[in-house]
């Protein structure tokens, strides 16, 4: 079963790009603010 | 996503962190951001471009696609326990809907500072339901108090 709304969002460790510069991230980082996150399909897409 | 970029200091004012995330490596992201995102939009994309080579991010949240290999179009909303409040999943060929992010976490905050129901289409300044009670206190009598052209 897929991810619902009530659970615990999953943390991840990802690369970001982020206003000029390469870093690492962590979702948990965020806790104690809402978070929007969101999926596209790709860069260079025109939707 | 520049219309993302666009409403980001919208998402700040409500203390909302924008994360976006594709398969695509940072070095795309880079590329992407200076050739195009910021000549949509000025000073470009301020909030994190997040890189998911292997979609294993997307598949922790059930949008990646195998298929085709790119993460499925979607947004989750995520309260400050850590807790999904709200999900949305797109066709790719549809885009999103940003004011509607942005209603639905200003309902989502509304209801958790007040405990009020937020009915359809609520924005700020319209009514709300049975505020600060239970919602079988109003079952059956909600005709009485909410009207559907509120909705608009």
């Amino acid at each position: 079963m897929g991810i619902q709304i009530g659970d615990k969002a999953p943390d991840f460790e990802a690369q970001a790009y982020h206003r000029g510069s390469i870093k690492t991230l962590q979702l948990s980082q965020y806790r104690k603010q809402w978070v929007v996150l969101l999926f596209y399909p790709g860069d260079f897409t025109y939707v | 996503m520049a219309a993302v970029a666009v409403k980001y200091p919208a998402f700040q004012e409500l203390g909302v962190e924008v994360l976006a995330v594709s398969v695509d490596s940072v070095t795309t992201h880079k590329d992407w951001h200076e050739r195009e995102l910021c000549r949509m939009v000025e000073g470009g994309a301020l909030y994190p471009m997040i890189s998911d080579p292997d979609g294993k991010i997307g598949h922790l949240f059930g949008v990646y696609d195998a298929k085709t290999g790119l993460d499925l179009r979607s947004h989750f909303l995520i309260d400050p326990h850590e807790v999904i409040q709200a999900m949305e999943i797109l066709a790719a060929p549809i885009g999103r809907n940003v004011p509607e992010i942005l209603r639905q976490l200003r309902a989502l905050q509304h209801h958790q500072a007040t405990g009020d129901f937020m009915p359809c289409g609520w924005e700020p300044g319209k009514p709300t339901l049975a505020e600060k009670a239970d919602a079988s206190s109003i079952s059956g009598k909600v005709w009485e108090v909410w009207k559907p052209r509120n909705a608009f």
